[in-house]
């Protein structure tokens, strides 16, 4: 009993659930932050039906809690057609990481909205009178002005997304929460619960330091 | 034909029609400045020039040759080859803020010149090549110009760093590196403070007398008599009275000029 409730034991418990935690953190933003750019780029269309569709695709997925759509993505395929799309350890993982991909890609979407119709009509009417195409115009003139716009909304979502990924445990995948639980909770010892946010905190303070950074390096002009 | 010859062009906004069928012509060299009070179709005139409008009516010619018109359909493609033709320099500068002077100057001309020198359809490594080669030459243009603003001290600035005035020069220098046949200016000094539009009408005057294609919609009386070989005055959408500076500032013929040119020595 008290090899296994060491301070040292609990330690590297945790550690291997924050691994899962860290590894769907990272994933998700790999897969959500050029995903939101596509959707933003959809809820601004021109062609009337996608903007619609879009939008009300991201009405819904804001406006639903996250941890229903975890249910969603796992159980719904099995239930109406009657497919194991995730099975097993990784199949739960996968599912966890495919809902928060879509739920994350809609709140970045309006991120990137909001920083694109906020450059100044006049730096696109520069690029076309410039000759400039339009990817041209994009890349080279609108997208760096953007992305120094949204740093701050953008770190906000990031930090968001490192605890909501304690999330992933109502579908059983073994990140912090479940490991702690499972091991720990059950033997009625209570100090662990506090230890996680020593983690949280941690990841979150390296997370700050690193967004102050970014600002810092895009802080040689003014938008 | 003249140089420049534009044929019953019209555009109207909605209910507003804006230009009511605009026939302008000029020479070679020639710099024109456009003058009437606001709303008169100034800037209109000058976007549709730059295609940043799409005219409903008229026709343009350079050199006789048909530029643009109206009726016929333009790929996109078509457009942004048409576009430079013409240059134009902005009231309020609109440079990219994230981008130091030369880049300002040199990103766009490069972009072109890639384009043009077909970059895009070389294999990987000899596009690198290729590009710094371009790169190379574009910069020594990009600084010829910048130094012939004025700006060879300022390079490596970025805009949030340059008063007004350098602005504005960094702006025309990025208009004259595409090398465009006419070079417009919409109101270059209305967004600069009173002693900063010195600096850039000097600039303006030296590209006059470099033999510079111009046209000029300003509020500057004083420089458009100085600078321009024709005025043009516009009111609702119609230029209402055109000749040589003296003609349109000592002796206007129309009534809506005369009214305009008094309503703009009361102002003092």
């Amino acid at each position: 009993m008290e090899s296994y409730m060491s301070f040292s034991y609990i330690t590297l418990l945790l550690l291997e659930g924050f691994g899962k935690t860290f590894l769907l953190f990272f994933l998700t933003l790999f897969f959500s932050l050029p995903l939101g750019l596509v959707v933003s780029f959809g809820s601004m269309s021109k062609i009337k039906p996608l903007q619609y569709v879009t939008r009300i695709f991201v009405w819904i997925i804001r406006g639903t809690p996250l941890m229903l759509q975890l249910f969603v993505v796992f159980y719904v395929p099995g239930i109406l057609f009657d497919v194991q799309l995730f099975n097993g350890v990784n199949g739960r993982f996968t599912a966890a990481l495919v809902a928060f991909v879509i739920n994350y890609a809609c709140y970045f979407s309006e991120i990137y909205r909001g920083g694109i119709e906020g450059i100044p009509h006049g730096q696109y009417e520069a690029g076309q009178v410039l000759g400039m195409t339009k990817p041209e115009i994009f890349f080279r003139v609108i997208l760096m002005q953007v992305v120094k716009r949204i740093l701050a909304p953008i770190s906000n979502e990031v930090i968001t997304l490192v605890k909501d990924t304690s999330l992933a445990r109502v579908i059983a995948v073994a990140e912090i929460f479940y490991q702690n639980e499972n091991y720990i909770l059950s033997k009625g010892v209570v100090w662990p619960l506090f230890y996680i946010g020593v983690f949280f905190l941690i990841f979150v303070g390296g997370l700050t330091l690193l967004f102050n950074y970014l600002e810092k390096k895009l802080s040689y002009y003014r938008v | 034909m003249a140089f420049l010859e534009i044929k019953n062009l019209r555009k109207r906004f909605g209910d507003n029609e804006v230009l009511k069928g605009i026939d302008f012509s000029m020479e070679k060299g020639e710099v024109i400045s456009v003058i009437g009070s606001s709303g008169g179709g100034k800037t209109t005139f000058l976007r549709c020039l730059n295609f940043l409008e799409k005219a409903d009516e008229g026709e343009f010619f350079i050199e006789n040759t048909l530029l643009f018109d109206a009726k016929a359909l333009y790929t996109d493609t078509e457009i942004r080859e048409k576009r430079l033709s013409f240059g134009l320099v902005f009231q309020s500068f609109h440079l990219f803020p994230q981008y130091t002077t030369l880049q300002n100057v040199l990103i766009p001309l490069n972009l072109r010149t890639f384009e043009r020198e077909g970059v895009k359809r070389l294999p990987f490594r000899k596009r690198r090549v290729a590009k710094a080669e371009i790169t190379e030459r574009n910069r020594q243009k990009a600084m010829e110009i910048l130094k012939s603003v004025g700006l060879e001290s300022k390079i490596n600035e970025y805009p949030c760093h340059l008063s007004g005035g350098q602005c504005q020069r960094v702006a025309i220098a990025r208009a004259l590196a595409l090398s465009p046949s006419i070079l417009c200016f919409d109101e270059p000094t209305s967004a600069l403070d009173p002693e900063l539009t010195g600096e850039v009408l000097r600039v303006i005057k030296e590209l006059k007398n470099e033999g510079r294609t111009m046209i000029i919609v300003t509020h500057e009386m004083e420089f458009a008599r100085f600078v321009s070989d024709r005025v043009v005055f516009m009111a609702d959408g119609v230029i209402e009275e055109s000749g040589t500076p003296s003609e349109v500032f000592d002796n206007p013929k129309s009534p809506k000029t005369k009214a305009f040119l008094a309503s703009y020595q009361e102002s003092f």
